[in-house]
């Protein structure tokens, strides 16, 4: 049997599957996506440590 | 306070995530989508119920399978394994409602002191402005960045 892998900061890896990869082209979240985009335009982003 | 977790297959691109909620309400598969935005290295984390029927992906519902706590910590603990794989990453999370962005908040404090050493955490205020996380506040979306590494 494979071990899972496991992370820093303990994320147990059962398996890694491709097919999981097709919700990408789904356009799940859009309105969520269509927000972040938004906050991006007239938010911008914070100051991050250099 | 270690939160336990529920252990997850991963997409080949680590940028999608599925794991099972075990609760009193039974088994309920989550979908966590990191998706990409009009900036590069820009990513909105989405999360959702998925219905095992339809396999549509439900993200308005708050489950309540008495679990909130390890879905959360889950959901948190993969922002280090896609981190892993794009490290320059900026991670936007907003609710779909109210409720939903209270339980990322939820989220992001009860996995504050796990998170913190290694991620900028940013809350949006009302005012539309970015300000470092700070708990028990009220924001409307949340940012997440990996802190680099001096070697």
């Amino acid at each position: 049997m494979k071990k899972a892998k496991t992370t820093d900061k303990k994320l147990t890896i059962l398996k890694v599957d491709k097919k999981l990869d097709r919700y990408l082209d789904k356009g799940l979240f859009k309105e969520k996506v269509d927000k972040a985009n938004h906050i991006l335009k007239t938010v911008g982003l914070p100051k991050f440590a250099k | 306070m270690k939160i336990e977790k529920y252990p997850v297959i991963v997409g080949a691109t680590s940028m999608v995530y599925e794991f099972v909620s075990e609760g009193s309400k039974g088994n309920i598969s989550k979908l966590v989508i990191y998706s990409e935005t009009h900036l590069h290295n820009f990513y909105n984390l989405g999360f959702g119920d998925k219905d095992e029927t339809t396999g549509k992906i439900n993200d308005s519902v708050v489950t309540n399978n008495g679990d909130s706590e390890k879905v959360l910590a889950t959901v948190a603990a993969t922002l280090y394994e896609f981190t892993n794989k794009f490290p320059e990453a900026m991670i936007f999370a907003t609710g779909s409602t109210k409720a939903r962005t209270r339980l990322y908040r939820m989220g992001i404090s009860n996995n504050l002191d796990s998170i913190k050493p290694d991620f900028e955490v940013f809350g949006l205020t009302a005012e539309k402005e970015w300000i470092p996380f700070e708990i028990k506040r009220e924001f409307e979306a949340f940012l997440v960045k990996r802190k680099k590494v001096n070697l």
